[in-house]
């Protein structure tokens, strides 16, 4: 495998082997902690979504949570009340690299902020975990590669669905041919639910807020669906080639700039297709990804897995029945079920690890940590999402098809 | 935990209710997620899948909450376990309406439950379990904390009246509606049909542990879920256990305490609490008999009519 296949192919065969001959992601170290296996965390941007990476690794043993940086000062006094005790807080990100006991840093501010932190902490020595999308701009996600290769340090995109197991399993299964060559990914995220967070003064709605406006937030694409483009560059083994789509306001007219709805698509070597919706409004579908191929389907969930392999069709040989229409016969069958969703049973994947993927992917972090070496979700995974998403945001508006850029070799 | 949650509220506008019962299911939601047993990538259920094979380092609130858990387990003699997941299994609560265990069942249990079996490591924040096979099981205790969590979060925003219950087990009734003393709940007889007692609590929680909450009969008995940890075998003897408490995870417990324990049990136990009042119905071929310590209401006596029958209607003639 070379260089390129890395960046555009994410090879799952290889990310796969890297998986289960990695036995340091399936448990926990079985030996005692000693002061050497401590690891001193900084979390920088300790909101909702910080919070629950501090909750994971607080499940993480050795792990610290040694400082923390966010702008809005009501923070620190719920990571203190997180963590069970007083936590040194930093309004100014710079400060708080120069706090001398931290051995990595986890970023999961706006993804505006995450390229420009990631990039000065691996030049500050620092390990980086980093919320996707790794940049907010296609050039964003190539400076954050360039940076990992100058640097040499570990990064890890925060695309905890390559850690959960019934996810690797189903994504194993698929490269070995159980439902044929896949060749769609239709993925969904609706919920019923405004997407906003309540705000105690007016004035900080955009900081609150963020996720709403363009100028912070790349929206349901990038915040729900950068997810789902992962699982589909893992399963085609390719970065998209190109992106189009549509947005719009249509349930919550609320100042918002950024649509509450969005539908997506994504082209892939081969005529190979990615379908992504989110809704606000209707939550029936809630997140779900299916991988279609020729002789199959598998339904992922952000708890399990299910495949489907419905009895293969019999209707392309010769007919058994006729159709005559305006007096010719015909050679074509006809059955109505065919045209009916498919409403057997699917053959759920049961795995003896069905832990939360956040948690197994923040225990893989720390593990690189201590060990020295690149995560199997690493920058050139958070490149082939984050510059789809990049671009997906240009598509969106401009509502034409855009190509996405490859990563130059250097 | 996966039982359904009821919220009434008082706000200055739906939408502001609205809001408001948002974040406290969403609350109740993180709660599911950390403690339901019925949910592969609980908190909990990691920690049960793990703790025999190596120390589980847990965060704070999980470590919290299993801690205070079995220092109810200490203050109540082990009438109170949530080291009993195996034994709900053997029994077929799991998930299920129940039945009888094989004996060969019952040994294997003996073995994975006892709380002091667990081990609780404070500097570490971890758990680690001395047997093989133990399972935690939130019931008893879970809802009572997310009812507790999610009033918490109610009385942070300056809601002044709410009251949240958890399925039929748990309350807590957080101020009083507008104009009213108090929130009016009404204590249900162990049939569920009839009312035993009516009370009204402001900032105070109600539990009730019943026997037919869950239970299924057979040869001519009728079993519960609630179990005792030291016979492994269902409580007979007591219908149902209603007590009122500060928190609803005390009345959570203490309800189910209570039903396990023996009279003598009951007294030592509530005579430490001298801020809870307990009812206590006895069970099945008892006639009608009460307990009430503290309680603050009137209790209709209800000595006209037959227990098992109200319990178990029809199901149960044959019985009788």
């Amino acid at each position: 495998m070379n260089r390129r296949d890395l960046i555009q192919g994410v090879s799952a065969s290889l990310v796969s082997v890297r998986l289960i001959s990695n036995p340091l992601l399936h448990a926990e170290p079985q030996h005692r902690v000693s002061a050497d296996d401590r690891v001193r965390v900084g979390v920088v941007g300790p909101g909702s979504r910080g919070q629950e990476l501090i909750r994971q690794l607080l499940r993480v043993r050795g792990v610290e949570i040694a400082a923390v940086c966010d702008v809005y000062e009501p923070r620190f006094a719920e990571v203190n009340t997180l963590v069970g005790k007083q936590v040194p807080g930093y309004l100014s990100f710079h400060e708080f690299l120069e706090h001398k006991d931290i051995d990595c840093i986890f970023i999961a501010t706006p993804p505006v902020y995450h390229a420009p932190y990631a990039i000065a902490a691996m030049k500050n020595g620092l390990p980086v975990y980093g919320e996707k999308t790794i940049g907010f701009t296609p050039e964003d996600c190539t400076s954050v590669v360039h940076a990992v290769n100058a640097t040499g340090q570990i990064f890890q995109v925060g695309h905890q669905l390559r850690y959960a197991s019934w996810v690797r399993e189903s994504i194993k299964r698929v490269h070995a041919g159980q439902i044929g060559e896949p060749t769609h990914v239709y993925a969904y995220w609706h919920r019923s639910d405004d997407w906003r967070r309540e705000v105690p003064n007016p004035k900080l709605e955009h900081l609150i807020n963020w996720r709403l406006y363009r100028e912070s937030s790349g929206g349901l694409l990038e915040e729900l669906g950068s997810h789902h483009i992962d699982i589909t560059n893992w399963v085609f083994g390719e970065a998209p080639q190109t992106a189009v789509g549509s947005e719009s306001i249509v349930v919550h007219h609320d100042g918002r700039t950024v649509g509450d709805n969005v539908q997506a698509i994504f082209g892939y070597s081969k005529g190979r297709r990615m379908f992504f919706s989110a809704l606000t409004d209707n939550a029936m579908m809630a997140d779900q990804l299916w991988i279609y191929g020729a002789e199959g389907s598998v339904q992922i969930t952000l708890e399990d897995a299910t495949f489907y392999n419905p009895t293969r069709k019999s209707i392309t040989a010769a007919s058994h029945a006729e159709i005559v229409q305006k007096g010719i016969e015909t050679g074509a069958t006809y059955q109505a079920n065919w045209e009916m969703p498919y409403r057997g049973p699917g053959e759920r994947l049961y795995m003896k690890r069905e832990e939360d993927a956040t948690l197994t992917a923040c225990r893989a972090f720390i593990e690189c940590v201590r060990e020295k070496r690149q995560p199997i979700a690493d920058v050139h995974v958070g490149f082939c999402s984050g510059v789809a998403c990049a671009v997906g945001k240009r598509a969106l508006e401009s509502g034409q098809v855009v190509h996405l850029p490859q990563l130059a070799s250097e | 935990m996966g039982t359904v949650y009821s919220l009434y509220i008082y706000a200055d506008s739906p939408s502001q209710a609205e809001r408001y019962g948002e974040i406290a299911f969403a609350e109740i939601d993180r709660i599911e997620a950390l403690l339901s047993h019925y949910r592969p990538s609980s908190e909990l259920s990691r920690i049960n899948r793990a703790a025999f094979v190596s120390e589980v380092t847990t965060d704070p609130e999980t470590f919290a909450f299993l801690s205070a858990a079995f220092e109810w387990s200490a203050r109540s003699n082990g009438a109170f376990d949530i080291s009993v997941g195996r034994l709900m299994k053997v029994w077929g609560f799991f998930g299920g309406s129940g039945s009888r265990p094989a004996p060969a069942d019952l040994l294997v249990a003996r073995e994975s439950v006892g709380w002091g079996k667990v081990v609780l490591d404070r500097d570490h924040r971890s758990v680690r379990f001395r047997s093989p096979g133990i399972e935690l099981d939130p019931g008893g205790i879970g809802k009572g904390y997310a009812v507790d969590r999610a009033v918490q979060l109610l009385q942070a925003l300056g809601v002044p009246a709410a009251l949240l219950s958890a399925g039929s087990s748990s309350i807590y009734a957080l101020g009083s509606p507008p104009g009213a003393s108090g929130w009016k709940i009404r204590v249900p007889a162990a049939n569920r049909q009839q009312s035993i007692s009516s009370v009204t609590l402001t900032n105070s929680s109600l539990s009730t542990a019943n026997l037919t909450e869950k239970h299924f009969i057979a040869d001519g008995r009728l079993y519960g879920s609630i179990m005792n940890p030291d016979t492994l075998h269902p409580i007979d003897g007591v219908a149902q256990v209603t007590v009122i408490s500060a928190s609803a995870m005390d009345s959570d417990v203490m309800s189910n305490a209570l039903f396990v324990l023996d009279h003598d049990g009951r007294h030592d136990l509530l005579r430490e609490r001298p801020q809870d009042a307990a009812l206590v119905l006895g069970g099945p071929g008892a006639g009608f008999s009460y307990e009430a310590t503290r309680w603050p209401a009137p209790i209709a006596e209800r000595d006209d009519v037959d227990l098992l029958r109200l319990m178990i209607g029809d199901e149960g003639e044959n019985l009788l």
